[in-house]
């Protein structure tokens, strides 16, 4: 080893190029300016076209409007009722959604019950779940006269509907369910990042259980719940799934159904809609934007970003009730809707009473063979296969911009790429229908358009998912490929790509997820010959019938959970290596 | 040492993060075989300095010359990429690659170098035969133990025979007591294969044992450049006094500074004491008294250089040694003694050191 040792490689000697000359450095000026005019054609570009029509009073198809003014922003206030009800629904919704977070987080986090680590498991399945089908199951479980809920107490000898789902308080209840398990992630993450030893030294100190919980442990977590309750808020203000199934049939209408209605009305009233959409987005902005701070400025907890498994509290017999909850949460937010949707699904009559169900597999064979729900079907998983393909790519590159690279400007490329995150799907989807309406490229109606629109309104979650990926790869780990010798890109090829690997599989599969479910967006966009399976649902449901729009979503979550088992599984075989 | 010897040659490195000179203009060199230390408080520019060896950095000004081939140079606008610099690191993370075994990561930058899988296989088992990591060749390196992780990062920046190993805080990551016979192991390897290495540490214990010469760095510049005894013997400035050992640093007024010798100094507290002056340009304000140079003997005694008299303060009982405050004219004196010199607190004693211990700065 000696004689090799004082043998000097000629790597040093020989070499003395500089291969940080101008051609790389002009690639690096290249790089930021490409994306940034790229995404913000994509993302800027539709939210132009928004304003303008907002402010459109003549023909809404001509551009640019013959006649402009502030009536769209002033008749809102004859929509008073409607803003009402949306903030009504959206306020006990979070309640609703909080209280449970809380509840689940605190049980699960902080107690020992049986089955646990099982159970923290299980709570990720409503988020998969998309509101549309819960909204739908529940319509079946709790509608008034032959909700299955009703029909069951009226065995029991009540009189009357027990419960009527097509109601406020049901809209808040379905979107509360599948809220709640944010809410749970969100206000779990502040729990657990707090260090147990704070706790403990005010035990030690000769502070009760009742004062440590209220001194020391409340305001600690605090910060994690207010930035979840805005954070939910947000979310509820702009659903349009559950407020549409279970609000349209009672004449409920809150702003994203009013969006819609205007936008199917004859002749539509895209003024009203972009006016109101907007209005929406900056309510969204201004509430995400609150959140963080709150988050930022108030987190004692998150500032060592290490995760703590406090020593959970031994219930004994009282650890029954808390088990029971957790089970319950999951029945109201999974297992019940899924089995109303399924019993639904194999009827040939919807909505009768139980003891007169007929069955068919009828509703399934349409699913697959009748033309347009079978190419929705088609078109959806096609979509997602490519936008989830491209859209991880792009992620990989974005990423790695963003936050490895030294181009100048990359911060303005992360908030960018982030902007669609702040607006509402619906009224995303609605920008982009007259953008690229009028634009003379005839690509509205197809699934180009689609496909553009997925891209865009995806890119967050998947940016989001591989950075924190990313950031976990010690940067050293590709300083010291390129001291051992390695070039920029063999360095790339055989350190940071291997490392980035879970997290852009972790990204593909989410992207797909949602593609798959997407609806907000794609209501305005799918055009005759490019159907998509989430508003070919909404069809199903105005049109035909309950029992066809079961099949349909339960063959749409069937999709989803097989893509979820891969995600879980490739997350959970490279969670438990150190990075 | 002359110029052709040097394998590392840095003149007036700058290096600015921003508005922040993380490095002013430092000049060193490394010789042929030897182990240099740069030491300094976080945030010194230790750190910085090494990176730039390694190509790791862009420097704004100086040059850095590896085996008389210039690096870096900001007057010739050249700043060879690390891969071409035939530099090796052990990152103070270990940089261990999770996603290879411990095999593929010691063979990584053999490699690179497309040397014939034969070779490579030889080659790589060992330099783990030197860590003693040969049994853990297959095993994924994301089941090694930080001492484990160590080993295979020594033995993967040695595989390739590198001309310049770089060390940044190698051994901080580890336990006590791992530490110390790691420092050792890594003295052992780098003498017996003759590395020429640059090593960055904030720990002053490790600089002086591992050490052929330590740079003690502050703010961004270098405050002395030494051997170790050197070092400690004769820190030149209040910094290096107060960071290396464990001084007293005692103000007073020299009576002259003469450029080498020694002189009279007296003390703020109003004794006079006999003083070396340990370089030229010395301030003559202050003077710098290792705690372990310092005698202690019963009260009395006159027949010992600087023999000022005092009382024992405090004793605190270290294993090792015993570690007194003594109360004396001028506040209070740190003195550390072997565990068989036993004084009683509140005992009045004698304490005394010869004048080459007492370092004007």
């Amino acid at each position: 080893m000696s004689a090799s040792a004082t043998t000097p490689p000629a790597q040093a000697g020989g070499a003395v190029s500089d291969t940080r000359g101008p051609d790389r450095r002009l690639g690096r000026y290249l790089v930021v300016p490409g994306i940034l005019a790229t995404i913000g054609l994509l993302v800027i570009y539709p939210v132009f076209f928004l304003i303008t029509e907002s402010f459109n009073l003549g023909d809404s198809g001509v551009f640019p409007p013959e006649e402009m003014g502030l009536d769209n922003y002033r008749n809102m206030i004859e929509d008073v009722q409607v803003l009402w009800n949306t903030a009504f629904v959206a306020g006990i919704a979070t309640v609703m959604a909080i209280l449970f977070g809380l509840l689940l987080a605190w049980i699960l986090t902080r107690t020992a019950i049986p089955g646990r680590a099982r159970l923290e498991r299980l709570m990720e399945l409503p988020y998969y779940m998309t509101p549309l089908v819960g909204a739908l199951a529940w319509g079946v479980l709790a509608a008034p006269k032959t909700g299955l809920i009703n029909q069951l107490a009226r065995v029991f000898g009540a009189t009357g509907d027990v419960v009527n789902i097509y109601s406020p308080w049901g809209i808040a209840w379905v979107m509360a369910l599948f809220e709640g398990t944010v809410a749970f992630v969100m206000i779990s993450a502040s729990m657990k990042s707090m260090d147990p030893s704070m706790e403990e030294s005010a035990r030690v100190l000769g502070a009760g259980k009742l004062r440590v919980a209220l001194t020391v442990t409340l305001p600690m977590i605090l910060p994690g719940i207010l930035s979840a309750s805005i954070f939910v808020f947000a979310e509820m203000l702009s659903a349009f799934a559950a407020a549409f199934v279970l609000g349209i049939p009672s004449r409920f209408v809150v702003v994203t159904t009013a969006i819609w209605q205007s936008t199917s009305a004859y002749p539509p009233e895209y003024g009203r809609a972009a006016a109101m959409g907007l209005c929406l987005f900056v309510v969204l902005a201004v509430a995400i934007g609150s959140a963080r701070f709150v988050l930022r400025k108030g987190s004692y907890a998150t500032i060592t970003g290490k995760a703590f498994r406090p020593r959970p509290l031994r219930l004994g017999a009282r650890a029954w009730p808390m088990v029971l909850t957790c089970w319950a949460y999951l029945a109201f937010a999974v297992f019940l809707p899924m089995g109303a949707l399924l019993l639904t699904s194999f009827q040939k009559f919807a909505t009768v009473i139980v003891g007169d169900m007929r069955f068919t597999f009828d509703n399934y064979v349409s699913v697959f063979h009748q033309g347009a729900i079978a190419s929705a079907l088609k078109n959806s998983l096609i979509l997602g296969l490519i936008v989830a393909s491209i859209g991880s790519l792009l992620v990989g590159v974005l990423v790695w911009v963003i936050f490895r690279s030294r181009a100048p400007g990359r911060g303005l490329v992360e908030y960018v790429v982030m902007f669609p995150q702040a607006v509402p799907r619906l009224v995303f989807g609605l920008g982009l229908l007259w953008a690229w309406l009028i634009i003379p490229i005839p690509i509205y109606g197809t699934m180009w358009l689609l496909g553009i629109a997925y891209l865009t309104v995806l890119l967050p979650l998947g940016v989001r998912t591989l950075a924190g990926v990313v950031l976990q790869i010690d940067k050293s780990l590709e300083e010291c490929a390129r001291v051992c010798g390695a070039s920029w890109s063999h360095q790339m090829r055989t350190v940071t790509l291997p490392l980035m690997r879970p997290g852009i599989v972790a990204a593909w599969l989410l992207i797909f997820i949602s593609s798959v479910r997407e609806l907000g967006a794609s209501l305005f966009l799918m055009g005759p010959h490019s159907k998509v399976i989430g508003p070919a649902i909404v069809d199903a449901w105005l049109t035909a019938s309950s029992e066809l729009s079961a099949a349909m979503a339960l063959v749409q979550t069937g999709v989803v959970f097989i893509a979820v088992i891969f995600l879980l599984r490739i997350t959970r075989r490279y969670s438990g290596e150190p990075a | 040492m002359s110029e052709s010897d040097a394998r590392i040659e840095i003149k007036s490195l700058v290096v600015d993060y921003g508005e922040v000179r993380a490095v002013d203009d430092v000049s060193l060199s490394v010789g042929r075989g030897e182990l240099v230390t740069l030491l300094g408080p976080s945030g010194c520019g230790k750190t910085t300095t090494l990176r730039s060896v390694a190509g790791l950095e862009d420097p704004t000004g100086g040059s850095i010359k590896l085996n008389g081939t210039t690096v870096y140079s900001a007057a010739e606008r050249r700043n060879t990429p690390a891969e071409k610099r035939g530099v090796s690191m052990v990152f103070q993370s270990y940089a261990i690659w999770p996603h290879m075994t411990v095999f593929d990561n010691v063979a990584y930058g053999l490699k690179v170098r497309k040397m014939p899988a034969a070779e490579i296989k030889s080659n790589v088992m060992r330099v783990l035969d030197l860590v003693q990591m040969t049994e853990y060749a297959d095993r994924p390196s994301s089941r090694l133990s930080g001492g484990q992780q160590q080993r295979v990062a020594v033995a993967r920046a040695i595989a390739f025979s590198p001309d310049v190993l770089l060390f940044d805080e190698p051994l901080s990551n580890l336990d006590a007591k791992l530490r110390v016979s790691m420092r050792v192991e890594l003295r052992e390897l780098q003498k017996d294969l003759g590395i020429t290495a640059l090593y960055v540490t904030h720990d002053q214990e490790e600089a002086l044992a591992i050490s052929d010469r330590v740079i003690v760095m502050n703010a961004g510049k270098i405050e002395q450049i030494g051997t170790p005894e050197e070092i400690y013997r004769h820190p030149r400035t209040l910094f290096v006094a107060d960071f290396v050992g464990n001084a007293n640093v005692i103000r007073g007024k020299a009576s002259g500074v003469p450029a080498s010798g020694e002189v009279d100094f007296t003390t703020e507290g109003g004794i006079t004491l006999r003083a070396v002056v340990g370089h030229a340009g010395a301030k003559g304000d202050a003077v710098a008294l290792q705690a372990a140079y310092v005698d202690i003997f019963p009260a009395g005694r006159t027949d010992v250089p600087n023999a000022v008299k005092g009382s024992i303060h405090r004793r605190m009982f270290h294993g090792d040694f015993i570690q007194y405050v003594v109360d004396w004219p001028c506040g209070q004196l740190l003195v550390r003694r072997p565990p068989t010199d036993l004084f009683e607190e509140g005992s009045t004693v004698t304490v005394s050191f010869s004048a080459e211990h007492c370092v004007l700065l």
